[in-house]
């Protein structure tokens, strides 16, 4: 079919990065938004810009949390199909208590596990969530959407559309694209370490968009194929379900073998037995981390069988200082609170999952790193944009004179891609700041607002990108690009009028996660009327070349 | 020295190597230095000047770091470098006539 490999492979990599590249694109544009999700909440939710805080203590503030917790309507209504019979109003036995906090968390977010009466699957629950003020216990509202951790960040691997885990596959399916764009760029290439600090905005567009497109793809190479990589490692048990498909009664049997080896308790004995004080517990933790000189705070508390006399408390210390989430666990008994066990150090494959896993979850602290990361998942979009164009770029003249849409609708949807979804994303913010803030399932209407703005930039992009001639720009680059500008600017003085939290006012007193989101605001329409302007600029320089060269026709006629 | 110190001068050393590296190429050397002939000792030395510069940066990080943290932060620190360096020689090429030290000349030969 092809005449040599190479020719296969920029086949494959010009064919299936096209049509996955706009899935990538989101993923890697909400992925570097990630980095930051936390201080994009802070933004978006100004009840909670404080200081982050250390885990609780147990006994004042999270157990009466817990006690007042029920499942969630939507996990209720999740379960009804797998019960026997009608679901009760209350939940009344709780099999697993939990939080989980970061160095960069002000507000703490806790999950409560509840048996179901009557379960087809007696193991599975119903969940209930809060987000709590770590320092009194008082909730903040269900309905306001943490803009950060639960909207980009879930939209970075699952697209949010959940309907069968679509997302995740699709998203799933586009990492194992990526890799395969990875391995076949790379063999197109050729030149790869005589061309890589290759870039020359003097030539042709076509040269310099390739050129663009080889430098963000190579130097970055290693955090491409590491994230597209750990992405898939992270969602393998999703990919491959086979502990709750063919090896479930395997699956089932290890963890009972498992519980017999480390002594926590896999059923619940049926004996009601009041918890100890967890305060103590964490305490003795700290002692036993600090004593192997690896003093730290409690990143996830855990307690399970809630209530029984088989009840246990786990406690796992923060990963601030290193790549693996959380680690060291050590584990007590719920009603006596006597240590069972530490858990061993990790064996060498266990550190390797953790640091993979890790590595792409990064919840240690290091800002500089963070931003590296930032940098490079931007490289990836400047990469994957670059690859729209250099397409585009190819086939226009040729499908203009051909008279197919071909070139135009890639043109379109790259347009979609790029500045819509910049534009979507200010959507988002900007609806954040206008919303009333007692509006009834406000979250639920900012995330309406972020998908009609992004619909409304791709009908845009679709009417403004008529080929006014086989050599001009779309229209709506510029006209985006503008938008973006003016999006971004409103965003920040909404913050201001709506908050009281102007630059000034963040910067002086250091409160680095608004002040940061605003700074990257305003950095962002700098930039986007700096691309509208050159893009103005070459495009009358492209008509006037246009002009001439028919005017020297004319002449020739 | 302090830690935010020692990674600035990771950072720093991570772009001098790659810009010596990059001297040591002949189509680079050619936007720096113009016609001016270069031997093989100089390719050699730049080669081995930009290795060694990429070696402190990353010990530098080392010395920061927990080695796995420190590893992620040299090699996506290398990426940043990269960039600097393709971006300086497509506009400011006469810049890296520093790293030859030599004083940048005004117009591109």
């Amino acid at each position: 079919m092809f005449q040599n490999f190479r020719l296969a492979m920029a086949w494959v990599h010009t064919w299936f990065g096209l049509v996955l590249g706009f899935v990538l694109m989101v993923v890697f544009f909400f992925g570097s938004l990630s980095v930051f999700d936390r201080e994009i909440d802070r933004w978006a939710i100004p009840e909670s810009r404080f200081e982050p805080q250390p885990m609780p203590s147990f006994d004042r503030i999270l157990k009466p949390v817990f006690e007042s917790m029920q499942p969630s309507p939507e996990s209720v209504a999740a379960m009804r199909p797998r019960v026997d019979g009608p679901m009760p109003e209350h939940f009344d036995t709780p099999v697993r208590w939990g939080a989980y906090t970061t160095h960069r968390d002000p507000v703490l977010g806790v999950f409560a596990g509840y048996q179901v009466p009557n379960a087809k699957d007696p193991e599975e629950l119903v969940w209930g969530n809060r987000t709590i003020d770590p320092r009194t216990g008082e909730s903040l509202p269900d309905d306001h959407l943490k803009i950060g951790s639960q909207f980009f960040y879930p939209l970075h691997y699952s697209l949010n559309f959940h309907w069968k885990d679509l997302g995740y596959w699709i998203v799933g399916l586009a990492a194992l694209i990526m890799l395969v764009a990875l391995v076949s760029g790379v063999v197109m290439h050729r030149k790869l370490f005589r061309e890589l600090f290759t870039f020359r905005p003097g030539k042709s567009s076509q040269r310099r968009i390739l050129d663009l497109h080889n430098l963000t793809g190579v130097v970055a190479l290693p955090f491409h194929f590491m994230f597209a990589f750990t992405g898939l490692v992270i969602f393998a048990g999703m990919y491959f379900p086979v502990t709750h498909t063919q090896l479930e009664p395997l699956h089932d049997l290890h963890e009972i073998i498992e519980a017999e080896e480390t002594g926590l308790p896999h059923e619940r004995a049926g004996v009601a037995a009041p918890i100890a004080s967890v305060d103590a517990m964490v305490a003795e933790a700290q002692r036993r981390w600090a004593s192997k000189d690896m003093a730290g705070d409690v990143g996830f508390l855990a307690v399970q069988h809630v209530g029984d006399a088989n009840s246990y408390v786990s406690g796992y210390r923060a990963g601030t200082d290193r790549i693996a989430l959380t680690g060291e666990g050590i584990h007590f008994n719920g009603s006596t609170g006597e240590v069972i066990r530490e858990d061993p150090v990790p064996s060498a494959v266990e550190n390797i999952g953790e640091f993979l896993t890790g590595l792409h979850l990064q919840h240690f602290r290091h800002w500089l790193l963070r931003w590296l990361y930032v940098l490079g998942g931007l490289a990836g979009c400047v990469c994957i944009a670059t690859g729209f164009l250099f397409f585009v770029k190819k086939r226009k003249r040729q499908h203009a004179q051909k008279g197919v849409s071909g070139a135009r609708t890639v043109e379109a949807l790259a347009v979609t891609t790029v500045t819509g979804m910049l534009i979507a994303t200010l959507g988002i913010l900007i609806a954040n700041r206008l919303l009333p803030a007692n509006l009834p399932a406000r979250g639920d209407w900012e995330q309406y607002c972020f998908w009609a703005v992004w619909a409304l930039a791709m009908a845009h992009a679709f009417w403004r990108s008529g080929p006014v001639s086989a050599v001009r720009t779309a229209p709506a680059w510029i006209e985006q690009c503008r938008a973006v500008a003016v999006l971004a600017v409103s965003a920040v003085a909404l913050n201001w009028i709506t908050t009281g939290d102007h630059l000034w006012r963040t910067l002086s007193a250091g409160y680095w996660p608004v002040a940061g989101v605003d700074l990257a605001l305003l950095g962002s329409a700098v930039l986007a009327l700096w691309a509208a302007r050159q893009l103005k600029r070459r495009d009358r320089r492209a008509a006037r070349a246009a002009d001439e060269s028919a005017a020297g026709e004319v002449v020739h006629a | 020295m302090p830690d935010n110190l020692m990674l600035l001068m990771a950072l720093l050393s991570n772009v001098v190597g790659m810009g010596w590296l990059a001297l040591a190429m002949e189509v680079h050397w050619k936007q720096v230095r113009g016609r001016t002939p270069r031997g093989n000792s100089t390719v050699l030395g730049l080669r081995a000047l930009g290795a060694l510069a990429l070696t402190v940066s990353l010990v530098l990080c080392l010395k920061v770091d927990h080695p796995s943290m420190a590893a992620l932060v040299w090699v996506m620190a290398l990426a940043g470098a990269a960039l600097v360096i393709a971006f300086t020689l497509a506009w400011r090429a006469q810049w890296l006539a520093i790293l030859l030290a030599r004083r940048p000349a005004r117009a591109r030969v």
